[in-house]
């Protein structure tokens, strides 16, 4: 060249010379026995290979285009090297890829070559035969809607919904869930639930905010003036009732909770807090009434609510009672309808009880709000500042969990107060606490003990001088401490008492 | 000739003139040279000398000072290698005649590509020769085309595609892989989005033989690529390719006319006078319509068939109206039916009217003639294919069903759309005058996909052939689909008997078996039209064959094999007896269901002919390929009466009205075209949809069309009004972007589909209703006579990625 322009390679600063590189030429040279290919020759090559990879793909985008495709598959290329007289490649099906072995050298014919085969599984009759029938999929079929009638679209579930405007959002499209199809469409009702990673922003009707915003303010703040009262208790047979309202419940649950938090950080011992958690579980309870509304997914947000005013220290003393009563059914209806699907719901829920019942160990630093077994709940209410002397849980506690036992049932309650020693606990605590407030704890922990065992008909009192009654009164002490076990006594109901210990000794 | 010249022993004065030149290399030359030189000269081995001739001088030259290339040796080795008519002419000093020379004898067209590709400029040229230059050169052409006034642009623009594709083509001939690939990079994205597919088929060549090999680079270098200009626009051009070059001395001056700027100019040059031709109109620029370019623009000379015209004076540019206008007029109207036919279909008529006493049918006997549109020739009965002279009953009741179905006919009119505001009350009331009613067809769990699916005239069954080979067949009535029994007796007394005849038990879907490769399209008999259920279908596969299928005994008759290719279409004609088909070997052909071989085969397409429709009055034959045009073949004479130049991409599917006036043709690139066959012009462009169209139907009027495709939806377009680009909406959101799939994962959305969406996507004015699906793409679109549309699909099923 007399022109010292720049030369070809330099030129292209990019050195990109297609999508198939030179090396993997060479390398394919290699396992051939070439170990000293050109670079030149090389990349020659890897050109050559590039485009008639582009060939093959182009005649197979011919065949995906007849087919009324937009993915190409291992079929169209499959036809289009059919078509172009190369030999096919075997053995690429678009479903599952067959693995290939290499077969063992095969000596009495050398020229056979290479064999490869696919491997069969083995299958095991018996097994085969024991386990359940296999579902054959339905074939092809069809179904048949309108697409237009008269040039609109009409609403119906097999249409798309419609073009959607800046204000009105398409209404419920809960998850992204569209209505079936048919019923042969196994494929369309796997939702976006079962991939946690796609997230469909869900936009709320307006009709359900203005329902929201209804609702909560008719409920809240409680007032008890008689147009107020009716008002609440609609809003509440709405909630037990009607449908739809599946979309509000995470707003629901949500306000639940930080009204629950909020009434219980209140310091004051005041009316207006109680009614206000009396109202909060109310409307839990109509929840969980509601049979429409799928509300697994959200008890964990529920459940803390609950266990909060079941367990907080100190309830307004005008509704404390009747919280933890309302709390602990609430609780107990929970489980009841949850515990087959959510196995662990109940172990969860026992344990955080006994902890709260049996738990003495002198909390140094009085919790706001703790993490019992993934729960977290407001335990305290009583912020103790200095810390030094903090007293076990405070009876209120005791007195919640112990109901919360009786609202899960019998067996709970056995395990927590007799067997776990929770009545001698409490009873200690009683006498130490010099019986002020003592008379719902002790009221309660008498309920739990009625729960165990049915008072007989015509009691008859205990007699520490015979043998037999004495002996009795020695296992009450051991197991419900001095404090219950003389109440027990003192009730003087002999087979009651008797049915409590063998109960234990069962 | 010299050959009888006295040997000249020495140097000096050669009596001979022709032999001037290798008397002065001689001198150079060794003396055993020169001596072999005179020794051949004197027995006339001319051949031998030159050869000889030539490499003492490479030999000597290379040794004086290395001035010529490689390329020079190889093309004066070329040179050589034919064995020019006039031997001893000074081939080097003037090279221009010898190329003009070569070009003209016929060589191999590889060392006529690559001497076309030197040009005409001489040896001076390829001695400097360098891949910026078309870099150089492009880039000017690029910057002159952008810097010039806007009513020439939409003429200059088409230009610099085909010198693009030239300039990457030399660069790969000459074996500048890198700079070929750089010189794609840095000017591909900038061209017409509407070359893209081209585009990226020149992308993946990248060796010479490649180029050699492939196609469209063959028609690139052998053909003329015709470009549109006025008369000013191109004396611009030419000023601007002359201006550096003329004037001044090479070397001299800066900038826009200096060295380099010169060469660059030289080269594009080059490829003006070898590669193009410029159909210079006298019209203004101004008067041209935007999408006119593509019906005048391209490699046209081999898409249009040569006529007898056109073959003796060459210098023609080939347009496809010449042609076009050349072939004559066409017998469009309705086709006739026999008087008796008529006769009986009008007693039959008066009869049901009588027992029906409905006071409106009596009317309906004048429909059974046909009505001639205005302008419009109608054929004779001598015009048509064979047909058997007399009736069946059969004939009667599709005849007698047609004028009912006419009566009973749903009216769309689209034209009520436009004065009435869409908004309003008697917005809605206009749509349902406008717009039909659809109901579509789902198939769910189709596996591996269903390339077609199609209905039968009477809508009593539907067939969908599948990728995995077989056909099935569904009862849209919910009847049971029953075969004849292979072992009955065939003597039958009465109905009864003919029950017995029949499979004891059946379901309303039926398997039909037999192809070898996907089903890629069917067709049901019309002899029923809508009175009766079909009694035959046919089948195109991948394995090459068409397949008869009897529906009364539900399995395969005949099988035509002949296509050498899968067979991608094929269509039953109106009357019957005759079916098309077109096949990937780049042939259409027309068959009798009774001959097992073709009765006519339609040869032009330049690739693959993709889909077919016959006219239905059955003299002509609709084909669409993948060279980008549809053509329309006299049935008959297999003669190609009309092509229709426009498409910027291949066709995908096709449809004629049934007033027979005019084709509606949809292609890769995403727009409808609206085709006079009168003419065989353009009506115009309807655009919208976001992906492939599948299918295309018209209504019973021929007013409405519909359109399915792969982007999920129903389109419907106006056939009489103008139409044309529409504006943006005001908020910048154009429909088919709001259509995409608002609630069911966007990310499915094919990339490609996101990659079109970008241009040309702008819906037309015509366009006057879009019914998008849930997922499912439309691959057909059926008209029933009484004007309810159908529409079949299938689901695609969501798939976690």
């Amino acid at each position: 060249m007399s022109k010292p322009g720049p030369k070809p390679g330099k030129s292209a600063h990019s050195h990109h010379a297609g999508i198939y590189k030179a090396d993997a030429v060479k390398d394919v040279a290699e396992s051939l026995g070439i170990t000293n290919l050109p670079e030149a020759v090389a990349s020659a090559l890897a050109s050559d290979v590039e485009y008639r990879v582009h060939q093959v793909v182009e005649e197979a985008s011919r065949f995906m285009r007849h087919a009324r495709r937009t993915t190409l598959t291992t079929g169209d290329i499959d036809l289009a090297l059919r078509t172009l007289n190369i030999e096919p490649l075997y053995g690429h099906t678009p479903h599952a890829s067959t693995t290939f072995r290499r077969a063992l050298p095969f000596p009495n014919m050398p020229s056979a070559g290479t064999v490869f085969f696919v491997e069969d599984e083995e299958i095991d009759f018996d097994k085969v035969l024991r386990e359940e029938k296999i579902i054959v999929p339905k074939g092809v079929n069809w179904t048949a809607h309108w697409l237009a009638v008269e040039g609109v679209q009409p609403l119906v579930p097999e249409n798309p919904p419609a073009v959607p405007r800046e204000d009105a959002a398409p209404p419920l499209a809960v998850n992204g869930k569209s209505p079936q199809l048919g019923p042969a469409k196994p494929q369309q009702t796997s939702t976006p639930q079962t991939q946690p990673t796609q997230l469909v922003k869900q936009v709320l009707s307006r009709e359900l905010q203005l329902y929201y915003t209804r609702l909560t303010s008719s409920l809240l703040p409680p007032s008890t003036a008689p147009a107020e009262t009716a008002k609440r208790t609609a809003a509440l047979a709405s909630l037990r009732a009607d449908a739809g309202l599946q979309a509000l419940l995470p707003y629901l649950v949500k306000w639940v909770g930080e009204g629950v938090v909020g009434a219980l950080r209140e310091e004051t011992d005041g009316e207006q807090e109680g009614r206000t958690l009396e109202i909060l579980l109310d409307v839990v309870s109509a929840i969980l009434e509601n049979s429409t509304l799928f509300i697994e997914p959200y008890l964990h947000q529920l459940l803390p609510s609950i266990l909060s005013v079941l367990l907080h220290a100190s309830l307004p003393s005008s509704h404390a009672k009747h919280l933890r009563t309302a709390a602990a059914q609430t609780l107990g209806r929970v489980l009841t309808q949850h515990s087959t699907t959510y196995p662990s719901l109940s172990p969860r829920i026992m344990k955080t009880l006994l902890v709260a019942l049996l738990g003495n160990t002198p909390t140094g630093k009085s919790t706001t709000s703790t993490t019992v077994n993934g729960f977290a709940m407001d335990t305290s209410g009583t912020p103790n500042g200095d810390g030094t002397r903090a007293p076990p849980k405070p009876l209120g506690t005791r007195e919640g969990a112990i109901r919360g036992l009786i609202g899960i049932g019998k067996e709970a309650v056995r395990k927590g107060i007799v067997e776990g020693g929770g009545a001698r606990i409490v009873g200690e605590e009683i006498t130490a606490s010099g019986g002020e407030g003592i008379t719902s704890v002790v009221e309660a922990v008498m309920m739990a003990l009625d729960t165990l065992q049915p008072t007989s008909g015509m009691p008859e009192t205990l007699d520490p001088s015979q043998e037999e009654d004495a002996k009795l009164i020695t296992q009450l002490h051991d197991l419900l401490g001095d404090f219950f076990a003389s109440r027990v006594i003192s009730r003087g109901d002999r087979d009651w008492a008797a049915g409590l210990v063998a109960g234990v000794s069962d | 000739m010299s050959s009888n010249t006295p040997a000249a022993s020495s140097a000096g004065v050669s009596p001979s003139t022709t032999n001037a030149n290798i008397q002065e290399i001689s001198q150079n030359a060794s003396q055993v040279d020169r001596l072999v030189l005179e020794y051949l000269r004197a027995r006339g081995h001319k051949n031998a000398e030159a050869g000889l001739l030539e490499a003492i001088e490479s030999g000597s030259t290379e040794v004086a000072g290395n001035t010529l290339s490689s390329d020079d040796l190889i093309k004066g080795l070329a040179v050589f290698a034919q064995k020019p008519s006039r031997p001893g002419e000074n081939v080097l000093k003037d090279s221009s005649s010898v190329l003009q020379e070569l070009s003209t004898m016929g060589n191999p067209s590889s060392i006529q590509t690559l001497i076309a590709s030197l040009g005409t400029a001489g040896a001076e040229e390829i001695l400097s020769l360098d891949p910026t230059d078309k870099h150089e050169g492009f880039r000017e052409l690029e910057s002159w085309v952008e810097g010039s006034l806007d009513m020439y642009k939409p003429e200059f623009l088409p230009m610099l595609f085909p010198i693009f594709c030239h300039f990457y083509l030399d660069l790969v001939q000459k074996g500048f892989k890198e700079a070929a690939l750089h010189f794609h990079a840095t000017f591909s994205p900038s061209l017409a989005p509407a070359h893209n597919v081209t585009l990226h088929h020149l992308s993946t060549l990248m060796l010479p033989s490649h180029v050699q090999n492939d196609d469209l680079a063959q028609r690139f270098r052998n053909e003329k690529y015709v470009i549109r200009m006025s008369r000013s626009g191109f004396s611009l051009l030419i000023g601007w390719l002359t201006e550096g070059v003329g004037g001044e001395t090479p070397g001299a001056g800066e900038g826009f006319s200096g060295e380099k700027g010169k060469r660059g100019r030289a080269a594009v040059m080059r490829v003006v006078n070898n590669h193009l031709r410029f159909d210079v109109t006298s019209a203004s620029a101004t008067s041209v319509s935007p999408n006119a370019w593509e019906e005048s623009t391209g490699l046209l000379s081999s898409l249009i068939p040569t006529t007898a015209a056109q073959s003796n004076g060459s210098s023609v540019v080939p347009n496809p109206h010449t042609f076009n206008s050349s072939k004559g007029e066409l017998k469009l109207g309705p086709a006739p039916i026999s008087e008796e036919l008529r006769a009986e279909t009008e007693r039959v008529l008066r009869e049901q009217a009588m027992l029906e006493r409905d006071p409106n049918a009596q009317y309906d006997v004048h429909f059974t003639r046909p009505q001639p549109l205005p302008g419009v020739v109608s054929p004779t009965e001598a015009d048509l294919l064979p047909h058997p002279p007399s009736f069946k009953t059969i004939d009667v009741q599709r005849e007698v069903e047609k004028v009912r179905d006419a009566r009973k006919r749903i009216r769309l009119d689209p034209s009520v759309l436009t004065s009435a505001d869409l908004n309003s009350t008697q917005g809605t009331s206009a749509r349902s005058k406008a717009l039909p009613s659809i109901c579509a067809y789902t198939l769910h769990d189709v596996g591996e996909g269903t390339p077609c699916c199609t209905f039968s005239p009477d809508i009593s069954l539907m067939a969908a052939g599948f990728s995995e080979s077989h056909i099935r067949l569904w009862s849209l009535k919910g009847e049971k689909l029953r075969g004849l029994r292979s072992d009955a007796s065939p003597d039958v007394a009465d109905s009864s008997g003919i029950s017995r005849l029949l499979e004891p038990d059946g379901s309303s879907t039926r398997k039909l078996v037999g192809h070898s490769g996907p089903v890629y399209s069917l067709s049901f008999d019309p002899l029923g039209g809508s009175a009766a259920p079909p009694k035959y279908l046919l089948s195109a596969s991948a394995d090459a064959t068409t397949r008869l299928w009897s529906l009364d005994t539900m399995t395969n008759v005949v099988a035509y094999r002949g296509h050498q290719n899968p067979v991608w279409d094929v269509q039953w004609s109106p009357m019957s007896t005759y079916f098309a088909t077109a096949s990937r070997d780049r042939t259409a052909r027309l068959w009798s269901t009774d001959r097992t071989t073709a009765l006519r085969i339609y040869v032009g397409h330049l690739s693959d002919v993709d889909c077919v429709r016959f006219h239905p009055n059955s003299l002509y034959l609709a084909t669409g390929s993948s060279d980008w045009t549809a053509r329309l073949w006299d049935v008959q004479r297999g003669t190609c009466v009309r092509v229709f130049i426009g498409h910027q991409g291949t066709l995908s599917a096709l449809a004629i009205s049934p007033d027979g006036r005019y084709l509606a043709s949809a292609g890769e690139d995403l727009a409808i075209n609206l085709w006079d066959l009168g003419s065989g012009r353009r009506i115009k462009k309807m655009t919208g949809h976001a992906a492939s169209i599948y299918s295309l139907a018209f209504s019973a009027e021929s007013s409405l069309l519909v359109s399915g495709g792969a982007d999920w939806t129903v389109r419907c377009w106006d056939v009489r009004s103008a139409g044309s680009q529409a504006k943006p909406h005001e908020n910048g959101v154009n429909e088919s972007q709001m259509f995409r799939p608002a609630e069911e994962g966007n990310e499915t959305y094919d990339s490609f589909l996101a990659l079109k969406q970008d241009f040309s996507l702008r819906n037309s004015t015509d366009l006057l209703a879009t019914f998008p699906t849930k997922r499912t793409p439309v691959i057909n679109v059926h008209f029933t006579p009484r004007n309810l549309c159908l529409a079949a699909g299938y689901h695609l099923p969501f798939e976690p990625r």
